[in-house]
């Protein structure tokens, strides 16, 4: 599954995703992962997640529905694909089972 | 009209938001809308402005930088939008459609069509036709290799009446600045002609020819680039016995311009007679040279001729040139040369400068040692000229565009609503323009191409319409501009315009904003283009008047049917026998000459005593040598003694002074008096009414004459009615002395008449130019009646059938124009008044400047622009209103 490469920022805009299944769109997904990172993240750079996350076929998106909020301005709000979910499964057990394999190391 | 569709939902406009308490940054929103990819745009900002929102709330001042900031970061390559257009492929295809609409409606719109087009190609024939000849004059002794080296030394001349900037320098000037002065690399001697040409015979066996000749020092064609065909640029006028001849006078003698080089040819002038050695032949001079000859002689042959030329201090008179190094400061140089005439001899009263030897033709006027123009004025009035012409000509077409608009406006409306932007209708519009203004350029070369013949006899030019790369370049430049300019407007206000309006008001725009500016605009066009025909008007009137005033005041003399010419040859020789045989002619009523003429050619003493002057009075007088029978044969009345006549014996020690010179002497019983001038013993035997000798620029002079034998220039009075075959039996006569040569006369008023040439070319010029104007103006008033007539033939079957008369109904349509031409004529008048008094301040003798002109010129306008006002008013006004008022 090399091609479907993730990177670790894109990784995390996904796990958001996921999380927060049908809801997630640009501002809420920015505050998660600021609260979660406990540190500034830019839009800008969720926003390129999310376009490239989207071509690579990991999430679709759609739009909602008007509110007086932001200017009249409808939210995208991102789903996460089989594709996608499939991906973090794998990433996740990869991760798992290379982290099984540390033997028991004391730093004390 | 597929286009680019910019994001537009509810709320498209930035602007916009106002309702809302907060608003994003308009400038960077603006930004991000235009950069950005069209399907990210909503979600984006959407985003942004919801951080904006919740940011808002803490901190106002840092949510507009922070939103500005997050925009910035947008700005990278998978946001932009592509601005290479996906729809290139439409490019040809709109270019097409644009083109058809076009010519449809040039072909459903004869009347504007035609009225564009024929007052831009009126126009532009102008403007081409001025830039031909302002280039011409732009040329003139330009041709120099080294024209940005040239100099010509000047000589400024201070005296009680102010300081006088002559040409003339003392004459070895030339030489000694090249040895004196490190700056100057070389100079070159020339004598010049002031008014009439230095003209004599040269002959080679059998052959004769008239000749313009100078003399010129030796470095002349190392410093001009005249082009030397046969013979050494550097020992071509090195020996006193040499000449130089032109190709024309080396066909003309050996018929052949080859091998003339080491011939000898006669030389017979009034300055020199003999034999001389050819040693070069050279180019003739082309016409865009103020200096014009036949034949070279040595300056140094002129220094032996008048060995008074040979000192710094004598009198001034050649003409000098001098090459300055390159990168030469010159203002430095001016002010290093300023007092040089003082350093060499101390009571000198001139002081010398330098100016571009290019500009002697264009700025040739000095007042008070000040430079104030000359040629250059009359550049730069047809340059404004042809501008004004134009701009009237562009104005038409703005104007009937704008108020055409209600024709286009479902077009643009349709178009609009389909998705085309401002920009895209602007485009349209614009190009339309450019496309009419080729159309007047194509027909413009046409006319100008036709007209050149005329325009080189009025401007005296000769203009060939030589197409060359910088012609082309200024045409289609002139082009391009004029058609941005006559189209820059009505783009503006036809892209303007919402489609929403325009359906909702069902086409009519009357009421709206935007179309009562377009109303105020054309008015102000109009008022305009009725401004500048007006001042053309009047200044050509008072142009006119002036003119003929010249021509009919009383001089003082009678120049109408004189003739003259000059003495050469065996009539020279014999001249007591050649006016004898000239006075047996019946058609002649009298003979005479003088050494000189009036308009000019005279020379000017300072130095004049007499019994009971006082010492330090100081006076300028003429004097001109002349014959018997002069006063007589021009018809000058002599106020006190007598004239010079053959019954007194001799009269060589004798002069008759004019009033004024008698008046600045202070001379109470003139005649008998005796007079110590140049150095001779002269009596007063007579004193003469003054006459106007020089031009009416200047008031009449004091000048006197005396009787000499030798004559020059022969004056003949022919009976009225009988030139034609009197002149021939001149001919006969003077064929008689001079075999081979045809006699060159000219009637003396045409003397008279070249002092104005330029006044004279300028009037007849603008006063085609001012019709044109006036033409172009009542063109495009002319579309504009026919247009409202057009716009309110409802209206006025409906006042008619109310009882309206013709007249009524003439009157209120026309009424808006005749403000219209009112005003202008309010703003016309004191300007033209100003331009008219700072002309006429240059003459000495002029007309006063009734007010009649001024009424009569805007009397003028106003009955022009009501007659091409009336014609469709009155067509208007007679329409039946069963006609106008069935269809609804």
């Amino acid at each position: 599954m090399i091609e479907h490469s993730l990177g670790e920022f894109e990784e995390l805009v996904l796990l958001v995703v996921a999380a927060n299944h049908t809801k997630a769109y640009g501002v809420l997904i920015l505050e998660n992962l600021e609260e979660k990172l406990n540190k500034k993240v830019n839009i800008s750079a969720i926003h390129v997640a999310l376009k490239r996350m989207e071509n690579k076929g990991f999430v679709i998106s759609k739009f909602g529905g008007i509110t007086k909020e932001r200017g009249g301005r409808r939210k995208k709000f991102y789903n996460i694909t089989a594709l996608g979910k499939k991906v973090l499964d794998h990433q996740y057990a990869l991760r798992t089972s290379i982290y099984k394999q540390i033997p028991e190391i004391s730093f004390g | 009209m597929i286009s680019r569709t910019s994001y537009n939902p509810e709320n498209p406009d930035p602007d916009k938001l106002k309702e809302q308490d907060i608003i994003p940054p308009k400038r960077a929103l603006r930004f991000l809308r235009w950069f950005c990819r069209e399907d990210y745009i909503e979600e984006i900002e959407g985003d942004l402005t919801e951080l904006f929102e919740n940011q808002h709330e803490e901190n106002p001042k840092k949510a507009n930088r922070k939103f500005t900031w997050n925009v910035i970061k947008y700005f990278r390559p998978e946001f932009i939008k592509s601005f290479t257009s996906n729809y290139s492929s439409n490019h040809s295809a709109m270019f097409r459609h644009n083109f058809i609409i076009s010519f449809r409606n040039f072909k459903r719109y004869k009347m504007s069509f035609f009225i564009n087009l024929i007052g831009l190609s009126t126009g532009l024939a102008c403007a081409l036709l001025i830039i031909f000849w302002v280039l011409d004059e732009l040329s003139v002794d330009t041709f120099h290799k080294n024209d940005s080296q040239l100099y010509q030394v000047m000589v400024n001349y201070a005296d009680k009446q102010g300081i006088h900037t002559l040409e003339g320098t003392p004459g070895i000037l030339a030489r000694t600045f090249v040895d004196e002065l490190p700056e100057v690399e070389g100079s070159a001697s020339v004598v010049p002609n002031p008014d009439r040409k230095l003209e004599g015979i040269i002959s080679c066996g059998n052959n004769y020819t008239k000749a313009e000749y100078r003399f010129v020092s030796k470095d002349f064609f190392k410093m001009f680039t005249y082009k030397l065909i046969q013979g050494d640029k550097d020992r071509v006028l090195i020996n006193k016995s040499s000449i130089a001849i032109s190709k024309d006078i080396a066909l003309n003698l050996f018929n052949t311009a080859e091998n003339a080089v080491g011939k000898f040819v006669e030389w017979e002038g009034d300055r020199c007679n003999g034999q001389f050695q050819i040693t070069g032949v050279f180019q003739t001079p082309p016409s865009n040279s103020t200096i014009q000859f036949d034949v070279l002689f040595t300056y140094d042959l002129f220094l032996e001729i008048s060995p008074e030329f040979q000192t710094l201090t004598g009198p001034t008179g050649p003409v000098t040139y001098i090459l300055l190094q390159k990168n030469t400061d010159v203002s430095r140089f001016n002010g290093s040369i300023f007092n040089f005439m003082k350093s060499k001899y101390e009571n000198s009263k001139l002081s010398l400068f330098v100016r571009p030897y290019s500009d002697r033709y264009l700025y040739n006027e000095y007042k008070n040692g000040m430079r104030i123009g000359g040629r250059i004025v009359y550049v730069r009035l047809f340059s404004v000229i042809a501008i004004f012409i134009l701009s009237i000509a562009c104005i038409n077409f703005m104007n009937l565009s704008t108020a055409n608009a209600s024709r286009r406006l479902k077009e643009i409306g349709i178009k609009k609503a389909i998705g085309a932007s401002r920009t895209e209708i602007a485009l349209q519009y614009l190009g339309e323009s450019i496309l009419i203004t080729m159309l007047s350029v194509l027909l413009s070369v046409l006319v100008v191409a036709l007209f050149l013949p005329q325009f080189n006899t009025i401007t005296g030019k000769q203009l060939t319409p030589n197409v060359n790369l910088f012609l082309i370049i200024s045409v289609l430049s002139i082009t391009v501009l004029t058609g941005l300019l006559a189209g820059s407007y009505p783009a503006f206000y036809l892209s303007g315009f919402r489609p929403v309006s325009i359906f909702k008001g069902g086409g009519i725009i009357n009421k709206t904003k935007n179309s009562v500016g377009a109303h105020l605009v054309r008015r102000g066009l109009v008022v305009f283009q009725f401004t500048i025909s007006i001042i053309l008007i009047v200044s050509v009137s008072v142009l006119y008047q002036q003119m003929s005033f010249i021509h009919l005041k009383n001089l003082g003399f009678d120049r109408d049917h004189v003739i003259t010419f000059s003495a050469e040859g065996k009539v020279k020789e014999s001249i007591g026998a050649f006016l004898w045989g000239m006075n047996n002619i019946p058609g002649i009523i009298s003979t005479s000459y003088m050494n000189g003429n009036f308009t000019g050619q005279h020379g000017t003493v300072y130095n004049a005593d007499w019994e009971g002057k006082n010492p330090d009075q100081k006076v300028e007088i003429g004097y001109l040598g002349v014959g018997y029978d002069l006063f007589e044969t021009l018809g000058m009345e002599i106020k006190e003694g007598r004239s010079f006549s053959r019954e007194f014996g001799s009269e060589s020690s004798n002069a008759i002074f004019n009033e004024s010179a008698i008046k600045s002497m202070g001379l109470i019983i003139p005649v008998g008096q005796t007079i110590k001038i140049l150095g001779q013993k002269k009596q007063i035997i007579g004193v003469v009414k003054d006459f106007h000798f020089e031009s009416l620029y200047t008031s009449v002079k004091p000048i006197y004459f005396t009787f000499e034998p030798t004559a020059n220039n022969i004056l003949v009075k022919i009976k009225r009615r009988t030139e034609k075959e009197t002149l021939a039996l001149l001919e006969g006569v003077y064929k008689k002395y001079n075999n081979g040569l045809f006699l060159d006369f000219r009637f003396l008023d045409q003397d008279y008449e070249a002092q104005y040439a330029s006044e004279k070319r300028v009037a007849e010029l603008s006063k085609y130019f001012a019709g044109i104007a006036i033409l172009i103006s009542c063109l495009g008033l002319f579309g504009l009646a026919a247009f409202t007539a057009e716009r309110r033939t409802k209206e006025i079957g409906i006042r008619k059938i109310l009882g309206a008369g013709v007249f009524g109904i003439v009157r209120m349509l026309s009424g808006d124009f005749t403000k219209m031409v009112l005003t202008a004529i309010i703003i016309a008048l004191p300007i033209s008044y100003i331009i008219a008094k700072n002309w006429l301040d240059d003459f000495a003798y002029r007309i006063d400047l009734e007010w009649w002109f001024f009424i009569g010129a805007g009397f003028m306008a106003l009955l022009i622009a009501w007659f091409t006002v009336g014609i469709q008013t009155i067509k208007a006004a007679r329409v039946n209103p069963v006609d106008c008022l069935r269809d609804e």
